[in-house]
């Protein structure tokens, strides 16, 4: 096992954890960043320096704008119910599967750590998506995942080419950009908080602007 | 070159429009002349042109050029109908970034980054749900639609991930296609919102303007559909896998959707569910594709899918501009409508025609050759039949329309009104007669987008012909597998049981 590649992974599921179990939105954000610009150096050989640049900056991207939509102090988003710990031990057993699992019953191309780092993520990445009551969880939990994703195809299919990574990029600096344009939508609207407006499952009335009714 | 001017056209005028939405007409000339670009840098792409980047690639085919050309003329027409109808939804924006991704994903040879490329174009329709200032409830609708297309695109991600590399030395029952099949299929699924998944777009219809529901669901899920039908055949079909439980769960999903997605637009009491379900059911019908694992049905598949964009956006038009005609989208409130708005009567037939189709037009052949090849037996009969069930809502829309209108009649309220041009204040002129044509507007271009439907469905501008056709890029990367039970490559299906 390379020394440097576990390490690099283990930040990865570190950052996860704070994603994943931080209330402090800001404090998420840095969790998430530090879990998909990490995720961008688990392969085995490394990507070749365009696509790892277009990694960062896509990972950067996506962080600076979710940045800015948790800007103030006090912006709260819905953390972990049931605290650091326990995500970190389902992050880790879930990052043994992956490791113990390696290639899913053939021979993999790429490093067994970042099957492993994303089975973690992935992981990290089930109770915000499923669970979360707020739109900046949520949204914190789709990066992990599609993170997750990635790193899992990274450890299956060997190091991706520089015009996969450059689509990686993208798909994570739309999905940062989207996510922090709802989440700024939902704070901006007089109320504090990402908090959705009603529980899973209820519809929300109809925004008057979607369809203006004028007068004929 | 062609292709790389495209997409810099869709981006930088989706950037330009985005960074100039504050500033009234500027943003919106931004936005619309971004839209006349792409169409113009759409017809310009050649279809045989590759660009090489590293050791990935983009292609350009007929059909990625059809599907630009027609989903940047369409964008067009239901950018101006929601302008007609008042919406401050960025429309153009969100249009130009899901063409431009579209491009990508159409492009790409390799279908693992293909499918990442057309998850991230599902992603940018979230945005249609949120109005300008806060929006908690538009942010909650859209949200979910994120939640629903990164699932999917997980999904898919990871099962041609698993299958994109040599398994020759695979360890692992053959039932493990059949996982990725149904992985990629039900991803598919998801994206066009195919009942039970469709929870996400009934929603979205909530919040989403008419004009911009095409774009959120319908064209930015199709080019994800053609990747995952592209992958299929590739990679699933050549292996010889019996795959009858997945292939049954998969036709369940289509028929479902085809069947109850035309029961749930009849109930419906609104135009935009009706839109909606529309859409539900006719995606129901390019699931078929999926089920059928056949290189017959690729081009048909495509086809459809083709003809499904632009019918269902002329559809949606056309209920923005009823919308705008009547000021209601209650269908028990629109008697009378087919008197009123004649032209928006000719653009309602010319949708039902595109939509429904008759034997020679190429999307009816399309569908019914999805059927046959997706289904044996007595059953198809019955797919048959239930792929004509649009007829029960469009008859009830017709049905409304025909009735004794509420209150007097308006004389000449659907005809274009033009006050005589004054020179001396041309741009008073211009919002004048803007204000008083906007009913007129949005069923002019539900007309018009109804005419480009029927064109698509009858298979003009070499759509059949495209479609049946290969990108230049050659086949997709497939898996490499020799079955561990035998010397040589089986002939025979691998029973999954």
């Amino acid at each position: 096992m390379n020394p440097a590649l576990a390490g690099v992974a283990l930040a990865v599921v570190l950052g996860g954890v704070i994603a994943a179990s931080a209330r402090n939105a800001r404090t998420a954000v840095l969790g998430l960043i530090l879990a998909v610009v990490g995720g961008a150096f688990v392969a085995e050989p490394l990507p070749d320096s365009v696509g790892l640049a277009a990694r960062l900056v896509g990972a950067v991207l996506a962080g600076y704008l979710l940045w800015i939509a948790g800007r103030d102090a006090d912006a709260r988003t819905g953390g972990s119910r049931l605290g650091w710990p326990t995500e970190l031990l389902v992050a880790g057993a879930a990052a043994v599967v992956g490791y113990g699992s390696h290639g899913l019953g053939a021979p993999a191309a790429g490093p067994a750590l970042a099957q492993a780092a994303g089975f973690a993520l992935a992981a990290l990445a089930v109770a915000p998506v499923f669970n979360g009551r707020d739109v900046m969880r949520i949204g914190l939990g789709l990066s992990l995942l599609a993170s997750g994703v990635i790193l899992v195809r990274t450890g299956l299919g060997g190091t991706p080419d520089a015009l996969e990574q450059l689509v990686f990029a993208g798909l994570v600096a739309v999905l940062g950009g989207v996510v922090a344009a709802l989440a700024v939508a939902a704070r901006t609207d007089g109320l504090a908080g990402f908090d959705m407006t009603v529980a899973p499952g209820e519809r929300v009335r109809r925004r008057p602007d979607a369809r203006p009714v004028d007068p004929r | 070159m062609s292709l790389a001017t495209y997409l810099v056209v869709a981006f930088g005028f989706a950037a330009g429009a985005w960074l100039t939405r504050g500033h009234g007409t500027v943003g919106t000339v931004v936005g619309l002349g971004g839209l006349v670009a792409a169409t113009i840098a759409a017809i310009a792409i050649r279809p045989d042109e590759m660009l090489l980047i590293g050791e990935g690639g983009l292609a350009a085919s007929a059909y990625l050029r059809l599907f630009l050309v027609m989903g940047s003329l369409v964008g067009l027409g239901l950018a101006i109908s929601g302008l007609a109808a008042g919406t401050r939804r960025d429309l153009s924006t969100v249009t130009l970034a899901t063409l431009g991704i579209a491009s990508l994903t159409l492009s790409l040879t390799d279908p693992r980054a293909a499918v990442i490329a057309g998850t991230a174009g599902g992603l940018c329709g979230a945005l249609l749900a949120v109005g300008r200032g806060g929006d908690r409830a538009g942010a909650s609708i859209g949200i979910r639609d994120l939640r629903a297309v990164v699932i999917a695109g997980t999904m898919a991600v990871a099962a041609m991930a698993w299958m994109g590399r040599d398994l020759s030395r695979l360890d692992a029952p053959p039932v493990v296609f059949g996982l990725a099949y149904l992985a990629v299929a039900l991803a598919v699924a998801i994206r066009f919102g195919a009942i039970p998944f469709h929870l996400w777009v009934a929603r979205l219809t909530d919040a989403v303007p008419d004009a911009g529901l095409p774009i959120a669901t319908i064209l930015a899920a199709a080019p994800f559909a053609v990747v995952g039908l592209s992958w299929a055949d590739a990679s699933i079909a050549p292996l010889l896998v019996d795959l009858g439980t997945e292939r049954g769960v998969v036709l369940a999903i289509a028929v479902a959707s085809i069947v109850l997605a035309a029961i749930a637009a009849v109930i419906q009491d609104d135009l935009e569910h009706v839109v909606g379900y529309s859409i539900v059911g006719d995606a129901g019908v390019a699931l078929l594709a999926i089920v059928a694992l056949d290189p017959e049905a690729w081009g048909p598949a495509r086809t459809w899918i083709l003809a499904l964009v632009v019918t269902r956006s002329a559809f949606a038009a056309w209920a923005a501009g009823l919308r705008l005609s009547f000021g209601t989208g209650r269908i028990v409130e629109l008697r009378g409508w087919v008197i009123r708005s004649p032209l928006s009567a000719l653009a309602f037939g010319l949708v039902v025609v595109a939509s429904l189709g008759f034997p020679g037009l190429a999307a009816f052949e399309a569908r019914s050759t999805l059927v046959a090849t997706a289904i044996d037996g007595p059953f198809a009969a019955l797919v048959v039949v239930a792929v004509l069930a649009p007829v029960a809502y469009y008859g009830r829309l017709l049905a409304v329309g025909l009735r004794r209108p509420d209150g007097p009649p308006e004389p000449g309220a659907w005809r274009p009104r033009v006050a005589p041009v004054n020179l001396t204040a041309p741009g008073e002129w211009w919002r004048t007669t803007w204000e008083a044509n906007r009913a007129f507007t949005g069923a002019l271009v539900a007309a018009l987008l109804a005419l480009l439907a029927v064109s698509a469905a009858g298979g003009a501008f070499g759509g059949p012909e495209a479609a049946a056709a290969a990108a230049v890029g050659g086949p997709a990367p497939t898996a490499t597998l020799v079955p561990l039970s035998s010397e040589e490559p089986s002939s025979e299906p691998i029973p999954t049981e």
